[in-house]
């Protein structure tokens, strides 16, 4: 009898528990961003917190970002309803450096997405040179600084600096002058192009690639227009008002495609842009502007 | 003494607190794949997470061992046959931390072993930038042990007062927290913005500081994880810090248990 009960109530509890689950999973998998990615306390409060496991909390809070970012990035871009909140991931990879200023993959992470898309450039490189001063052997950090120096911030002189310490640190002479000469003769995208491609080459993550990878093949559309422009000008003497002209005229084989979903556009002085401002977030815009 | 040393002990294995162990240490086995979910530094977050699991169930042992050995002895009466024996009741009590401190070293050196082990494999599979530093690594589950062992004696002298579990199991704890912390407050209060603090607060700070245990002496994790040097005049003055404080402690749990009334 009572064994009977027992098994009663035990049968009646899973068929409850399974029941329950399928809400359950759906409600934890659609929590807001802000919930899912969680309040990261101050860096200082969770220094204290953390007590004697600081690097094992601030990879576990790089991981967390890291996942959220792949979870979202790796989906169709037509299937993300909501864009990446991406001034979140920013604070989580900050706090995350403060408890360890060592953690290489804060900084990759900051370098390779957040940089791009959340646009701060002082702060990302206030943040690499506040790594460097604990990764002193580490010529990876110089390196994302001087690139944007060069690419972002246009201080040539500081960019110069920076690859200056990469050749001190990599024992490559022949890389400064290298560097410098590049930055002096190479353009914009190009500069960018090299960069990125470099990027994606040692991206492990997937997620992580598919974003270089994306953002290799904007740059890379955008410099055909570039050369497509500079030709039209050097013949025709003036600089074509719109990216079809290029196309009816020859210089360029069909209408570039923004991996973003927006839509190139030459501005008034002939800069190539999108409507996408090359991020998902605004690609997303530029698509319901459109509808 | 040597008695009292063997019967923890046997104790502790009899209550298979070993195979515990082994059984948590299976995680071991997952620490590479879960490695690899780092972008730029595998096996600087397999050391990571290594060192984090020796360190965790070392902090379990030492909160638990240390803190139910005496207060079990005490609730089952054993301790008026122990104390009938021509044993003295500091002789006891120290035996009782010596065999849990033993017991502890022994097993932050079987995890330390599987440690080293996963950090080879994944070392081998993802060249870090920098060598491992094998040594650093070494010194960083030694000191670990050393921490708990301290912990170990604040657990006893906590057994000593008190005639339940809860303060021997929930002060240790409190210590842990609170003596990862003195050197972080004691930085900050004598920092630029600390000395905005009125001066009453920063002189608590101070003794406090002075007073209670100082764990992160013994957190050499930054430095096995990164390769970063290990000063080695820092782990002679640590290695004579928890010489003299843990000393101290027992002293005092000794003193207080010595002039316990057992009822």
């Amino acid at each position: 009898m009572k064994l009977r009960y027992h098994f009663f109530s035990l049968a009646l509890l899973l068929a409850l528990y399974l029941a329950f689950l399928a809400p359950f999973t759906a409600f934890m998998h659609n929590k807001p961003v802000a919930e899912k990615l969680g309040i990261i306390p101050r860096a200082e409060v969770l220094q204290y917190l953390s007590a004697d496991q600081k690097q094992l909390v601030a990879a576990s809070v790089v991981a967390k970002v890291v996942l959220y970012f792949g979870g979202m990035f790796m989906k169709n871009p037509a299937e993300i309803t909501e864009p990446p909140d991406f001034p979140a991931m920013s604070r989580t990879i900050h706090a995350a450096l403060k408890v360890d200023p060592y953690n290489m993959d804060g900084y990759y992470f900051a370098q390779a997405v957040l940089v791009w898309d959340v646009k701060q450039y002082k702060i990302a490189n206030d943040l690499l040179e506040y790594g460097m001063k604990y990764r002193t052997w580490d010529w990876s950090l110089p390196n994302f600084a001087g690139f944007n120096y060069a690419y972002f911030l246009k201080d040539y002189n500081k960019a110069a600096q920076m690859y200056q310490r990469v050749a001190e640190l990599t024992g490559n002479a022949a890389s400064i002058s290298l560097a410098g000469r590049y930055l002096q003769q190479a353009g914009k995208t190009e500069l960018a192009i090299t960069y990125l491609s470099e990027m994606a080459k040692g991206a492990r993550d997937p997620a992580i690639r598919k974003n270089f990878q994306i953002r290799l093949q904007a740059f890379r559309e955008v410099l055909e227009v570039e050369k497509a422009r500079d030709r039209f000008k050097a013949e025709r003497g003036a600089l074509p008002a719109r990216i079809e002209e290029l196309v009816a005229a020859g210089y360029l084989t069909e209408l570039p495609v923004d991996p973003y979903g927006g839509t190139f556009y030459l501005e008034g002085d002939g800069t190539v842009a999108t409507t996408s401002k090359f991020s998902i977030a605004g690609g997303e815009q530029a698509r319901k502007k459109g509808k | 003494m040597n008695s009292i040393i063997g019967v923890t002990l046997k104790g502790i294995f009899r209550d298979r607190v070993f195979q515990g162990i082994l059984t948590a240490a299976l995680a071991f086995l997952a620490i590479p794949s879960v490695a690899t979910l780092s972008m730029r530094q595998v096996t600087e977050l397999s050391i990571t997470l290594s060192l984090s699991l020796v360190s965790f169930i070392l902090l379990l042992l030492a909160v638990f061992l240390g803190g139910t050995s005496l207060w079990k002895d005490i609730e089952r009466r054993y301790t008026f046959s122990v104390l009938s024996l021509p044993v003295t009741r500091s002789g006891y009590l120290f035996g009782r931390f010596a065999g849990i401190a033993i017991f502890l070293v022994l097993a932050a050196a079987v995890l330390g072993c599987a440690a080293l082990l996963v950090v080879a494999f994944v070392s081998g599979g993802y060249p870090p930038d920098r060598p491992v530093a094998w040594g650093a690594l070494v010194a960083a589950i030694g000191f670990d042990a050393l921490k708990y062992i301290l912990l170990v004696a604040f657990a006893v002298l906590f057994s000593s007062v008190s005639t339940s579990f809860f303060l021997p199991i929930f002060g240790t704890i409190a210590i842990f927290l609170v003596g990862g912390a003195t050197q972080q407050v004691y930085d900050y209060v004598h920092s630029a913005t600390g000395q905005t603090l009125p001066p009453q607060l920063r002189q608590l700070a101070s003794v406090l500081y002075y007073a209670l245990p100082n764990f992160s002496a013994f957190d050499l994790k930054v430095n096995a994880i990164y390769a970063l040097p290990v000063a080695g005049r820092g782990l002679l003055l640590t290695g004579g810090y928890f010489l003299i404080y843990s000393s101290f402690v027992l002293v005092a749990a000794a003193a207080i248990f010595s002039r316990r009334e057992m009822k």
